[in-house]
């Protein structure tokens, strides 16, 4: 419990930091918010248009499209949110300052992971959550089933947080962090809409090997009732062993760092 | 002319320098249209459906020809542009005797050549993969109106990034945000990059036909598709026109204008 509240003050000096560093630059924050929020509008109106000319997309209707779209939006809104300062960590290591990180009395995983929250994203949080929760009372899910989503946006998080610390760790073996978040970032884009769209493998390498279908269709299915105990059971199974793997491969990334430039 | 050749290739050169970077962008450019695809295969799952004016054929192949046509318009070098202006490195290229709209228009120009190389192949094996019906326009007014549509598209794209870039002049911090918006946010979506603009309301399209945006992919693909009658054709064209002429002076005199104030800051 201790621990907890040290690294929760820790996350909460390094967030504030990071948000005023954001509002320093006021032109660029604004912009920056108005791309997201045009980014948004213009992809909802589109898949509105799309399934009014098409009535349904494998199978499922408009306001449960939507439904998976929105959810996908609320995994990688909270993801960008809590781990920007992935994007970050490049020049950490290529420039050897990653030494300063190691030398310090805290996780050097956690300080790279979620050492400055994005206030862009935390100002679409709140509005995202409204229009999830307004689109998903229209599917009307029972309270077995709420609850089910809840657990697997949460496992959705854990996987997510998985997918940045092996970007992490790929970082500072290959120097090379830029694609290959952005790779991670196209990969879950093709889980803005339910992946009963892909064909095989595809569909099969997004469930069990890259598990962007556990992560985020998951859990708006089991919202509409389509996901059984096992089934959720067998999900948040994989959201621990991913996490752990993960964790795994960040350790033996670190006994590759070289320090070099330091 | 020559140096402008030694730019080609020089350019040509550096983009081997960072192979995994290319590598990694191309690989993102095939997820994109993996997304666009799946998508579309599974509305026209059904082959006899016909939906907004599309069946399973042509959707499929402006699919494809989103891979190609980006590769011939969108991938462009100038995107560094706004930075120099932010940083000052601007100052390097106004004292060399070179014209600064012309070295980059060649250095993208070498960035679309190997572009569309490696699209050409992605476009290929996807195909042999994922073997989709292709619609192959064979009528020469077409043809060739899809390559003087390509033409306008990568000039439109050009000066578009280059007004964005501008931006610096004036305000410095938010060299990145503005290409975010207008670039990444904007382009990406009104050029029919993602979906095809006529799946929108009558109303809306009429609006965006006046803008420059759909010229970009969008139109020439229509073109390719042969969904334009002549008269369509030849508007679609003249609005290309009309956007290209219209954009560089508008980008001459925004330079004009940002170079007379332009100090060097970060030099």
């Amino acid at each position: 419990m201790e621990k907890i509240v040290y690294y929760l003050k820790i996350w909460l000096m390094m967030s504030k930091n990071a948000f005023l560093i954001w509002f320093a630059q006021s032109k660029l924050l604004t912009l920056f918010l108005m791309g997201k929020v045009l980014r948004f509008g213009f992809f909802i109106t589109f898949l509105y248009f799309l399934l009014k000319g098409t009535d349904r997309l494998a199978g499922y209707d408009t306001n449960q499209a939507i439904f998976f779209f929105l959810t996908f939006n609320v995994i990688d809104v909270l993801a960008q949110f809590f781990f920007r300062e992935v994007y970050r960590f490049r020049s950490l290591i290529v420039s050897g300052d990653f030494d300063l990180i190691l030398t310090k009395p805290m996780s050097a995983l956690f300080r790279s992971l979620m050492g400055g929250a994005d206030v862009v994203d935390l100002v679409t949080i709140p509005p995202l959550l409204i229009a999830v929760f307004y689109v998903g009372r229209m599917l009307n899910p029972d309270f077995l089933h709420l609850i089910f989503y809840i657990l697997l946006l949460f496992n959705g998080l854990l996987i997510a947080a998985a997918f940045h610390i092996a970007v992490l760790s790929l970082g500072i073996i290959t120097l090379e962090i830029d694609h290959t978040i952005m790779i991670y970032r196209d990969l879950t884009n093709l889980g803005r809409f339910p992946i009963d769209i892909y064909k095989e493998p595809l569909k099969g390498i997004l469930t069990y090997f890259l598990p962007i279908g556990v992560m985020i269709t998951l859990p708006a299915k089991a919202l509409m009732g389509l996901v059984s105990l096992p089934g959720v059971l067998w999900s948040l199974g994989l959201g621990v062993a991913v996490i752990v793997l993960s964790i795994k491969f960040w350790n033996f990334a670190l006994t590759k760092y070289t320090s070099a430039s330091s | 002319m020559r140096k402008y050749l030694s730019v080609f290739n020089i350019s040509f050169q550096q983009e081997f320098a960072y192979r995994l970077n290319f590598i990694m962008w191309r690989v993102r450019n095939v997820i994109q249209v993996l997304l666009v695809f799946f998508l579309w295969d599974s509305i026209f799952s059904n082959p006899e459906r016909v939906v907004f004016g599309y069946d399973r054929a042509k959707i499929l192949t402006y699919v494809f020809g989103i891979l190609i046509v980006r590769a011939f318009v969108l991938s462009a070098r100038a995107v560094d542009v706004a930075g120099e202006v932010a940083n000052g490195d601007l100052s390097n290229y106004l004292i060399k005797p070179i014209d600064y709209f012309k070295y980059w228009f060649t250095r993208d120009i070498s960035s679309k050549a190997l572009n569309l190389v490696f699209a050409i192949v992605e476009t290929v094996l996807l195909f042999l993969v994922l073997k989709p019906p292709f619609f192959l326009q064979t009528n020469p007014l077409y043809l060739l109106g899809f390559v003087i549509s390509i033409a306008l598209a990568i000039f439109i794209y050009f000066v578009l990034l280059f007004i964005t870039s501008a931006i610096p002049f004036w305000m410095p911090e938010v060299a990145w945000g503005a290409q975010f918006i207008v670039i990444m946010i904007i382009t990406e979506f009104l050029s029919g990059a993602l979906f095809p603009i006529d799946i929108l309301p009558q109303a809306i399209q009429n609006v965006l036909y006046l803008l420059p945006f759909p010229y970009l992919i969008f139109f020439p693909l229509q073109v390719y598709l042969g969904k334009l009658g002549a008269m369509e054709l030849l508007k679609g064209l003249s609005i290309s026109l009309f956007w290209a002429v219209l954009l560089w002076f508008l980008m001459k005199s925004v330079w004009g204008k940002g170079l007379k104030i332009y100090r060097a800051f970060g030099r």
